[in-house]
């Protein structure tokens, strides 16, 4: 009810900027190597796949489904563009264009399976997850292969302008991207639409199909993006990189306050919820803990948000539990 | 036909009372039902029928009165699986089945039969103890036929075996032919018919007079929570069904809605010959400026069905319909752009996004005109439009950026009207407008819709509710079984005479 009687509430990214705050506040307390120039590009650096997969994945669960592909997607880019490149020998640019190409129809497909033969997406998404990791293993022989070359393309990575890293302009200006078609475009208003209620955005004339193909697609081409960038950056095209990545992913958008059940979702959210993941990792790191607690805390955190998203506070939960003791005994 | 010196009587109601903290539901209503007897239980919308239905079944308590179930005092805390344990049944269409499992497995749920000795099913006994009872009824099912490609006909009776092998000695029919074929309802009053020769006793509730009249031993009427009559024999008739459901005199408000005749203004709508297999049979009408035009019929009857029709939601088969005096092809997207809004007939699952706010609610259908060309919103004009829509309609809290779920049911409903009312609209159509909203809201809710017509747009009002239906429309079309079946025209409607069109009475006979 105080929700219902309020004013303006305060957006949600400013309660998670603030927890962004005390966290970098903590640690920075905890290890005075943290709050340095150089390890803060660092993190900044190390969340820019998540960051950059993030800006486009978040279209798939604001609609009302998921994409569990965009791990698989990135791998078999970087080795689909450096096929492209280093074995057909194509221009870098071309080379690149056409891997986007493939990551829109590798989307496409996600979108017309999951609307038009209504499969679930969380079925189609982990099929094309499975089968995109075996055309990678295929057109890769397994190997981990290591470019070399073109200059330019590797310069995409490793990069920096104005001392800081090219990635990270690439992060940033998708996430200003997805931003503006999200809160201020038509697309964007009908993707929550859709996700909060199909059937009545559908009688208000949205088309809920369209719309969710457009989704697959936008989380599919940022997760081509991401893994063009990826291969740049590690020098290097394997099916085994970015394995896993979606729980990254979705730890990030829930994180940064997306409901899974659709009709909700903040670009700026996700990003903040990406730097808070790369800030708990960082801060392991700083603190010399042993690597196996990364996917701990990740754990702990996707747990935590999905918990705050919910909106049942743990006290209610305690009472319901301690009162059941009680009620039993006093019969009416 | 008292049998082994029980009572004569299986179920006795006596003086039940209840109400859901506010409104009194039911107010000392009887209810007896005896032993073999199939008996109807009828009513308008809100009578209590469900009510009483829910409370025998233990899905609610009463709130005072008694009730005896073959001798047994039910206490007042009842509850659904004492009530079923008594071997009282409710047939549901499908809800309480379970898919992707078979006949048997359905029928045996939770009480299998397993192998000697051994906590494993045996299927083998289990299908054909099922099949057994399935020949024994003569029904046309197989035990191993999956639920979910059975047709709903063969499905209730599948309810109905379950009750069965419960060993139900009421069953309780709610509305049990409102999905069905003419054919599959003949063949499912010839199954209620064998239940009665088992001594069986069966409660039909419908609001199709005709089959009550020819099914039924006895008729008890509720209005306005009470009883009003039982009927028993000779004295059940279907127009006297529905006097005593009617009942109260009319006010001179009410009795004298003048029907205006708004034929002389431009033609807005006309439909030709509209037929859709199963659905609609050749639905022809005009629809006029500033014309009410009211569409009454029973649950099923095809009112909705033609306006998704006529909206662009569902294709249809045949038949022509012209907008503005041009042929017009009807998708939603470009009924919108045409100035046509729709208000769908559940809120909840057709009406609101409860999670998003009033803005964004309101925004939606008129993404056009807040956007520029290149697909950018305007949030300042999307937000003057939602104010807009706040005052018009009157939406409390006035707040844009409530989330449209933490609404009452009443502002809930104005939301979804209030979207269109902002657009340069000329053809309104709502469906059940005002089910579940409160008595102030209903009335802003007619007033709005009366604003409307006198600024000249054409309004569809499709309702159950019969004072509604009279008094909002310049003009009634009944439906019944997807065809047109009167049609009032000015003058003076009642709802009688509405009720009499939709159950299909016509003179000299039942149609």
């Amino acid at each position: 009810m105080k929700s219902l009687l309020g004013s303006r509430k305060l957006p949600q990214e400013f309660r998670l900027f603030g927890i962004l705050l005390l966290l970098m506040l903590f640690l920075s307390l905890i290890s005075n190597r943290f709050l340095t120039v150089d390890n803060l590009t660092n993190v900044l650096w190390s969340v820019c796949l998540i960051g950059i997969m993030s800006a486009g994945f978040i279209y798939s669960p604001i609609t009302g489904g998921i994409d569990l592909s965009v791990g698989s997607m990135a791998a078999l880019a970087g080795i689909v563009a450096n096929v492209l490149m280093n074995t057909y020998g194509m221009n870098w640019i071309v080379a690149l264009l056409l891997t986007l190409a493939f990551g829109i129809l590798i989307g496409w497909i996600n979108g017309i399976v999951t609307t038009k033969f209504m499969v679930p997406a969380f079925i189609v998404t982990m099929a094309a997850k499975t089968y995109l990791f075996g055309l990678a293993m295929l057109i890769s022989n397994g190997d981990q292969i290591t470019i070399m070359e073109p200059k330019p393309f590797l310069a995409i990575g490793v990069g920096k302008f104005l001392g800081i890293p090219i990635p990270i302009y690439i992060m940033a200006l998708l996430a200003v991207v997805s931003h503006i078609l999200l809160r201020h475009t038509v697309f964007g208003r009908q993707s929550i639409a859709v996700g909060a209620n199909e059937v009545a955005a559908k009688l208000s004339g949205v088309n809920p199909d369209r719309t969710r193909i457009y989704a697959y697609v936008i989380s599919s081409l940022t997760a081509t993006i991401a893994g063009i960038v990826m291969a740049s950056l590690t020098q290097q095209a394997y099916a085994m990189n970015a394995s896993g990545y979606e729980l990254d992913v979705i730890t990030a958008v829930v994180v940064g306050g997306t409901s899974l059940m659709g009709g909700s979702g903040s670009v700026a959210g996700a990003l903040i919820g990406a730097i808070m993941v790369g800030f708990i990792n960082n801060g392991l790191n700083l603190l010399d803990m042993p690597s196996a607690f990364h996917p701990i805390a990740t754990g702990i955190v996707i747990l935590l948000a999905l918990i705050m998203n919910q909106g049942v506070s743990p006290l209610t939960v305690f009472r319901k539990w301690f009162s059941r003791g009680t009620a039993v005994g006093t019969a009416k | 036909m008292s049998t082994n010196g029980k009572s004569e009587l299986l179920l006795e109601c006596r003086g039940i009372d209840k109400n859901y903290n506010g409104p009194q539901v039911l107010s000392g209503v009887d209810f007896f039902l005896r032993r073999g007897e199939i008996h109807a239980l009828v009513g308008e919308n809100g009578a209590g029928k469900s009510t009483l239905i829910k409370i025998i079944t233990g899905i609610t308590n009463r709130n005072a009165g008694t009730i005896a179930f073959d001798g047994y005092d039910v206490p007042l805390e009842h509850s659904k699986s004492a009530s079923e344990k008594l071997g009282i049944a409710v047939i549901y269409q499908e809800l309480s089945l379970i898919h992707g499992m078979t006949v048997a497995q359905n029928i045996f749920l939770t009480k299998e039969p397993l192998l000697p000795g051994l906590p494993i099913i045996d299927i083998k006994k289990m299908n054909q103890m099922a099949q057994a009872m399935i020949e024994k009824y003569g029904f046309d099912l197989k035990a191993t036929d999956v639920i979910d490609r059975l047709p709903i006909a063969q499905r209730q009776t599948v309810e109905i075996l379950k009750a069965l092998s419960n060993k139900a000695s009421l069953m309780i029919m709610d509305e049990p032919t409102s999905s069905l074929t003419a054919t599959e309802s003949e063949r499912l009053f010839g199954i209620i018919r064998m239940l009665k020769a088992e001594g069986i006793t069966v409660v039909y509730i419908s609001h199709r007079m005709e089959e009550v009249y020819d099914l039924s031993d006895r008729v008890t009427v509720l209005r306005d929570g009470k009883l009003v009559s039982v009927l028993e024999g000779d004295e059940i008739s279907p127009a006297e069904i529905i006097r005593l459901m009617i009942g109260r005199e009319l006010t001179a408000d009410e009795s004298h809605h003048q029907m205006v005749d708004k034929s002389a203004g431009e033609v807005v709508l006309e439909v030709n010959q509209l037929s859709s297999e199963g659905k609609l049979k050749d639905i022809s009408f005009k629809l006029h400026k500033g014309e009410v035009l009211g569409f009454g019929g029973l649950v099923g009857s095809g009112r909705t069905e033609l306006m998704r029709a006529i909206y662009g939601i569902d294709p249809y088969d045949s038949g022509t319909i012209k907008y503005q005096g041009k042929p017009y092809a009807p998708t939603v997207e470009k009924s919108i752009a045409s100035g046509f809004g729709f208000v769908p007939e559940e809120r909840r699952l057709q009406g609101i996004m409860g999670a998003i706010s009033i803005t964004g609610n309101i925004g939606i259908p008129n993404l056009d005109s807040i956007s520029n060309g290149a697909g950018f919103v305007s949030d300042s004009k999307e937000l003057e439009l939602s104010n807009k829509a706040i005052t018009l309609l009157n939406v409390k809290p006035a707040n844009p950026d409530v989330l449209v779920g933490n609404l009452s049911g009443g502002n809930q409903q104005k939301v979804v009207v209030g979207k269109w009312l902002i657009r340069n609209l000329k053809l309104l159509i709502v469906d059940e407008p005002t089910v579940g909203i409160d008595i102030g809201a209903k009335e802003e809710m007619y007033q709005t819709i009366e604003r409307l017509s006198q600024e000249g747009v054409a309004v569809i009002v499709i309702s159950s509710d019969l004072p509604e239906l009279t008094r909002l429309s310049d003009r009634i079309i009944v439906l019944r079984k997807g065809r047109i079946i009167k049609e009032f025209t000015q003058g003076v409607v009642t709802e009688e005479q509405v009720l009499r069109a939709a159950s299909g009475i016509v003179e000299g006979g039942v149609q």
